[in-house]
């Protein structure tokens, strides 16, 4: 009975042993992947610039970019005011204002492509 | 002359027509050319991600290099956007961007249509996005969602206008973010469209015809620019998805 209870135990032994060997070998694959993925991305930058007609395309979208959310911004404006003033008939005051409104908010929506091109570059500022 | 050029029509590539014709009471629920073109996109796509992930192959043949390339594209992107946590969105922005991706660039091989020139169906996957931000906000925060639209450090005074202000932004997000895409792809076809109507226009101008390779040349630069912009576009939708979700998962500046 003694041998076997020791031959158990070092049997359990075994295992966490295993499993603490397993665990080191996870951490060490996802601290690569992880490496990886930055030498990745910072590779993914560096080839950007690689091809001259994608900086012109890049260009014009985000110009494109800024052209619609400011128009966006100005129409949605002007549908809000003009259904109120439809609504309340009060034409055209909520129209004017919401004009006013729409342009601010077009002119918003440019600001925050200016502030960052494309999307927040570090989340954790927001978080 | 004036015949031929009406024989030109750059719009009608845009035309919906029927293939099998269904009526659902009053709504027209007809199987399109636009329905045919989706369904071609998902075998599509489904063919390149189940087809490029069924080998498994330590070193990828070509259809499985390009669904990597595709899974880390997206992956790469979600995650530098909207960080760890927005990566359960995943699954969303990578159907999209692979949906709108697929819809852009086999919409450029002739004779076929392509589905994202229509604003209703940018309107609506630009809707999807708008309604899973605001779904998830709200549940995930409650009314803290809200305090997306209240920028901290606002003079009392100013807050009701910057408040209106902010939600129209807003608002307007669905609506940029649907046009951008369908503008983009109905210009660059009828772009297309149009230089390819002054080849036959100038073919038969007598003289002039000598000008005629000019259009025919400029019509290849502009079908590789046009598969830029099909890239590129999808590459946006994708990525203010993500701009848009991150709002969702961290509400408030």
């Amino acid at each position: 009975m003694r041998p076997q209870m020791s031959g158990h135990e070092s049997d359990e032994d075994r295992r966490s042993r295993e499993d603490l060997e397993l665990r080191a070998r996870l951490d060490r694959l996802s601290g690569a992947l992880k490496e990886q993925n930055l030498d990745a991305r910072e590779r993914k930058a560096g080839a950007n610039t690689d091809i001259p007609g994608a900086e012109t395309g890049r260009a014009l979208s985000l110009g494109f970019r800024v052209l619609s959310e400011f128009v966006a911004g100005v129409v949605v404006g002007f549908l809000i005011g003009w259904q109120l003033d439809v609504w309340l008939s009060t034409t055209p005051l909520f129209l004017i204002l919401f004009l006013g409104l729409g342009t601010a908010a077009g002119f918003y929506n440019v600001y925050r492509i200016a502030a960052r091109p494309m999307g927040p570059a570090k989340p954790k500022d927001k978080a | 002359m004036a015949a031929e050029a009406n024989a030109i029509d750059p719009i009608h590539q845009f035309e919906i027509q029927p293939i099998v014709k269904i009526g659902l009471g009053n709504i027209d629920a007809s199987f399109t050319n636009s329905s045919l073109f989706m369904v071609i996109i998902l075998a599509c796509i489904s063919l390149l991600m189940i087809w490029g992930t069924s080998g498994r192959a330590l070193v990828p043949g070509r259809l499985q290099a390009a669904a990597e390339m595709a899974y880390e594209f997206v992956a790469s992107t979600v995650r530098s956007t909207t960080g760890d946590h927005g990566m359960k969105f995943f699954p969303l922005v990578f159907s999209l961007f692979m949906f709108v991706v697929f819809s852009n660039v086999l919409g450029l091989i002739p004779y076929t249509y392509t589905v994202t020139s229509q604003i209703i169906v940018t309107f609506a996957l630009a809707a999807l996005v708008i309604l899973t931000v605001l779904i998830y906000g709200f549940y995930k925060h409650g009314t803290h969602f809200l305090r997306l639209f209240v920028p901290s450090g606002v003079p009392m005074v100013l807050l009701p206008v910057i408040v209106m202000i902010e939600v129209i932004s807003f608002v307007s997000r669905p609506i940029s973010l649907s046009v951008r895409l369908f503008a983009n792809m109905l210009a660059g076809h009828i772009t297309l469209k149009v230089f390819a109507g002054f080849v036959t226009m100038l073919l038969g101008a007598g003289a002039a015809s000598i000008l005629a390779p000019l259009p025919l040349l400029a019509i290849v630069g502009l079908t590789a620019f046009e598969l830029l912009v099909a890239v590129l576009q999808a590459y946006v939708f994708a990525i203010l998805t993500c701009v848009y979700l991150n709002d969702a998962i961290h509400p408030g500046h």
